[in-house]
């Protein structure tokens, strides 16, 4: 995880009075920063490279420098793929998965520089230019994955803790249940009308919604919120009894609602932290796709 | 007449639990409130939601309380009737009740099951698929199979079957693929310039074959006329170029590993670089040959040059050597200090241009006649051809004749003037002057003229007079011998020998040629060097009273091109400074295709005035070393 998630476990002691040690280092510190360093002064060579190299022409893919690059960018995008087979992996040691991870973060952001100094700044409407945006929107996308990785999970848990501990996921799960039992048991004597508001709030899938719902956290169409706020104007119009039913199922539908709002902040946090893989992910192979075409078309209209 | 009524629970194992109770009624209602005799705790369903009534003949009529409707066998109604014999299902909410008949035959059995549970909730679900994105978004593997395969289809298979679609077309001098998208068009790599915009869309017309480089065949279907050797004997230019070694030799063999073959067209006509001119050739591409060459290609009469700010041989201006009849003939004399040239007129610059002498006086009585006020200038003489780029030669009518004026006579206030360039012309029209002509006629010999009293002065104009009348015509011989000698018109300006024949007196004028173009391998513009003074190059004007002192600048030294003229990278020679230096490559003067025009340069570089008329100019593709 992240270098940010060092929390130090702080609190509970061990059996001795020391402190625990945080001895947890992140992949972004990994070895003092070792892979940043290496990265950031390869970038700095090559950009003095691109600079003061006497090249016969101006810059352009095709100098001895731009092939070179270009082919040094070419396998480094090979290599961060292999990142997805590293993975499932998991080795300790120099390569550890940690270090190759720290790598893989540090020479992706090198990439952009070498793409970028292969192009010789040369843009247009081409499959070049195709190959060089996909690679920016996915060391883009990665670089907002590491930033979710960095500053999410403490929400996600800030979100879980309440006054009674934290809750898992599970739990969410159990507790919504509980409630819907207790308002379909506690809604059984209401009319027809009030019953059907009731009967749409449990009838509603907590976990559903579109992709927006999810990575928004909004839900305009929740028939939890709606069956509460009809309930509420019924009521308004009806005589106070002294055990009112519909103020208990109010209670109930309530609590419900708070339960949801806590469960789709969880949705909406963790699908951050998944959603940038669904373009990391796919737009590499398709960077990998323009990458083959891009090298094609150059041997091909040599 | 009664009812058998099942309820059946299920237990957190699976297994149920089947509560069984008779009701002794003709008639059951159905529906959420505890009170009804099949009390379904089910939201959906009304608090009486429908009654069921056994008729005597056994059929069960099913009839809603409300107009919300049940369903029966699957189909959504207010009012059914079911034969317990028979069988059915009714359907409230979430509730089943199987109808049918107990084994007596006659006690309908309504066997109630819940089948959707209390809740969404409630439902069973796999708690780490349901956290996830899974079902909201398509799968990674899917959509990275989608996006490879549309980039694949679209900038690779759809390119390929373009260019197997025009492929025969290839190499056809007319033939082009039709305007409009072609999907190879996604594989360039910058537009191309201005010259050959038209075959934007048309790729093949120089990628004619797949994987081979450009080749010159390409270049030449179309250049048929316009493009040659730089020398037509391969093998010489191969020599010249010599081996490459380290770095260069690294780059041609990785260029040749890559099929790509040193040497052609497109090595220095670099394309794809924009919209623009084409860039002007590098001066590496020169120098690769032509530094050292001598060494490589000993028999070789071109010196050695590499960069004109520390290799470039001395100039060799074409000068006048003399004249064989009216064709001059030419020479090329390495440039040095003091050098001659006859080009047949006597000429005095520095007088010309004095500030201080009469010339300049005359000019400061003329205000506006000339170009400047205060005595001659350049321009007064010398003016630009069309081009801007050279001069044309001077013109006695134009010129010099405002002063050197060649009237003899005046009739009327018109000057007769002798015939420039014909002098048995200018023998003719005297003698006939003289011959045709009278002295004029005494004014105290007309009888209006007031005179001195008495006959005496009259009669001595008159003797006189008949004197000069009788001699007269002998005057001519005089006035031709005048014209042609010193302090005559012609000799003023004109060598005169006396070589001629009789038709002009005897007298010969030396034939004069004026020199056009001095540097006849590289190119000098003037229009781009309009914004310095004509004596800033040309120093030996305000001094020179010869017209044989060449004028023309050298390569160093005073007024000197290297005055502001370093070389393609700035690089100088130590012995000179430059106050600002203007980077000139090969290209600025020489051009590889060479002809009698001007160097080809990019237009849009043409119109800049700094003296800058070359693009500062680039790039070469992969072999670094190609000849």
């Amino acid at each position: 995880m992240a270098s940010t998630a060092n929390k130090p476990v702080s609190g509970k002691k061990t059996g001795s009075s020391r402190q625990r040690q945080n001895t947890h280092e992140g992949f972004l510190t990994h070895r003092n920063m070792y892979w940043a360093k290496l990265s950031a002064a390869l970038a700095l060579v090559l950009t003095l490279l691109y600079i003061f190299v006497p090249l016969p022409g101006t810059h352009f893919g095709s100098s001895w420098l731009g092939y070179t690059l270009g082919t040094i960018g070419a396998l480094l995008i090979l290599w961060l793929t292999m990142l997805g087979m590293r993975k499932r992996a998991i080795t300790p040691g120099r390569w550890s998965l940690k270090a190759w991870t720290s790598a893989h973060v540090y020479l992706g952001l090198l990439v952009t520089v070498v793409g970028t100094l292969h192009s010789g700044f040369e843009f247009g409407w081409n499959v070049h230019t195709l190959a060089w945006a996909l690679m920016l929107l996915v060391v883009g996308s990665g670089v907002f994955g590491i930033w979710v990785y960095a500053t999410l999970p403490r929400a996600l848990s800030a979100n879980r803790y309440d006054e009674e501990g934290a809750i898992t996921e599970k739990q969410m799960i159990e507790a919504l249940r509980s409630l819907d039992r207790q308002i379909h048991d506690a809604a059984q004597p209401l009319d027809a009308q009030a019953a059907t508001l009731v009967g749409q709030s449990l009838d509603q899938d907590p976990f559903g919604g579109t992709i927006w719902n999810r990575v928004t956290g909004n839900y305009p169409n929740c028939a939890t919120r709606h069956a509460i706020n009809e309930l509420r104007a019924l009521r308004a119009t009806r005589q106070r009894t002294k055990d009112d039913l519909l103020s208990r199922i109010d209670a109930q539908l309530t609590r419900k609602e708070s339960m949801l709002e806590r469960l789709r902040q969880h949705l909406k946090l963790k699908s951050w932290l998944q959603a940038w893989l669904y373009v990391h992910v796919p737009v590499t192979f398709a960077l990998i796709a323009a990458l083959s075409a891009h090298v094609v078309s150059v041997f091909f209209y040599w | 007449m009664s009812f058998v009524v099942r309820q059946i629970a299920l237990k957190s194992s699976g297994e149920e639990i089947v509560r069984g109770s008779t009701y002794g009624m003709r008639e059951m209602t159905v529906g959420r409130d505890s009170a009804c005799a099949i009390h379904l705790p089910d939201l959906a369903v009304n608090p009486v939601h429908a009654r069921i009534v056994r008729g005597a003949d056994g059929i069960l009529t099913v009839t809603a309380t409300t107009d919300q409707p049940f369903e029966v066998n699957g189909r959504s109604t207010k009012s059914a009737e079911i034969d317990p014999a028979v069988g059915g299902e009714l359907a409230f909410g979430g509730h089943r009740i199987a109808v049918s008949q107990d084994e007596d035959g006659e006690t309908p059995v309504l066997t109630v099951r819940r089948v959707e549970a209390v809740s969404e909730s409630a439902e069973d679900r796999d708690i780490g698929a349901a956290y996830s994105l899974k079902g909201l978004l398509p799968g990674k593997r899917l959509s990275a199979w989608a996006f490879s395969l549309l980039v694949l289809f679209a900038f690779l298979a759809y390119p390929l079957y373009s260019y197997a679609t025009y492929k025969p077309l290839a190499m056809k001098e007319e033939a082009r693929r039709p305007d409009g998208f072609h999907a190879d068009q996604t594989w360039t790599s910058g537009a191309l310039s201005l010259s050959h915009k038209a075959l934007n869309g048309d790729c093949q017309a120089c990628h004619t074959q797949a994987f081979v480089a450009v080749t010159d065949k390409a270049c030449l279907t179309c250049h048929t006329k316009d493009a040659h050797d730089h020398i037509a004997d391969k093998a010489r230019l191969l020599k010249a170029r010599g081996e490459p070694t380290g770095m260069a030799a690294m780059q041609r063999a990785v260029a040749g590993a890559f099929n790509r073959p040193a040497g052609r067209c497109v090595d220095c006509h670099t394309e794809h670089e924009g919209a623009g001119a084409m860039p002007a050739t590098q001066q590496q591409f020169c120098a690769d040959c032509h530094d050292g060459m001598k060494g490589r290609l000993p028999d070789t009469k071109i010196a050695d040059a590499a960069d004109f700010g520390t290799a470039h041989p001395q100039f060799r201006p074409t000068l006048l050597s003399g004249m064989d009849g009216d064709k001059p003939l030419f020479r090329r004399v390495a440039w040095e200090a003091g050098l001659k040239e006859e080009n047949g007129l006597k000429f005095t610059h520095g007088q010309h241009l004095s500030k201080t002498n009469g010339i300049a006086q005359m000019v400061r009585r003329m205000p506006g006649k000339f170009a400047g006020g205060d005595g001659l200038q350049c321009a007064d003489c010398h003016a630009a051809d069309s081009s801007g780029a050279r001069f044309k030669p001077v013109d006695m009518e134009e010129s010099c004749q405002s002063c050197h004026a060649l009237s003899f006579d005046q009739i009327g206030g018109t000057n007769r003037t002798l015939r420039h360039g014909d002098p048995a012309q200018v023998v003719a029209d005297l003698r006939a002057f003289y011959r045709g002509t009278a002295p004029a006629r005494p004014a105290n010999l007309s009888g209006m003229a007031r005179r001195v009293p008495g006959d005496a002065a009259m009669r001595s104009t008159a003797a006189d007079y008949a004197r000069a009348v009788r001699f007269y015509p002998g005057g001519a011989d005089q006035a031709i011998n005048q014209v042609f000698s010193k302090g005559g018109m012609c000799y003023d300006c004109h060598v005169v020998t006396r070589g001629g024949t009789a038709q002009t007196a005897g007298f010969a004028i030396a034939p004069v040629a004026q020199n056009d173009r001095y540097f006849r391998k590289g190119w000098f513009d003037h229009k781009a060097h309009v914004q310095s003074d004509c004596a800033d190059c040309h120093t030996g004007a305000a001094t020179s009273n010869k017209a044989t002192d060449l004028l023309v600048p050298g390569m160093d030294g005073r007024g000197g091109c290297r005055t502001c003229h370093v070389g393609g990278e700035g690089a100088k020679m130590a012995s000179n400074s430059v106050k600002d230096p203007v980077e000139s490559s090969c290209a600025m003067c020489h051009s590889y295709h060479m002809d009698a025009g001007a160097p080809w340069v990019p237009k849009n570089d043409r119109k800049k005035s700094d003296g800058q008329i070359v693009a500062i100019a680039d790039r070469p593709r992969f072999p670094m070393k190609p000849h």
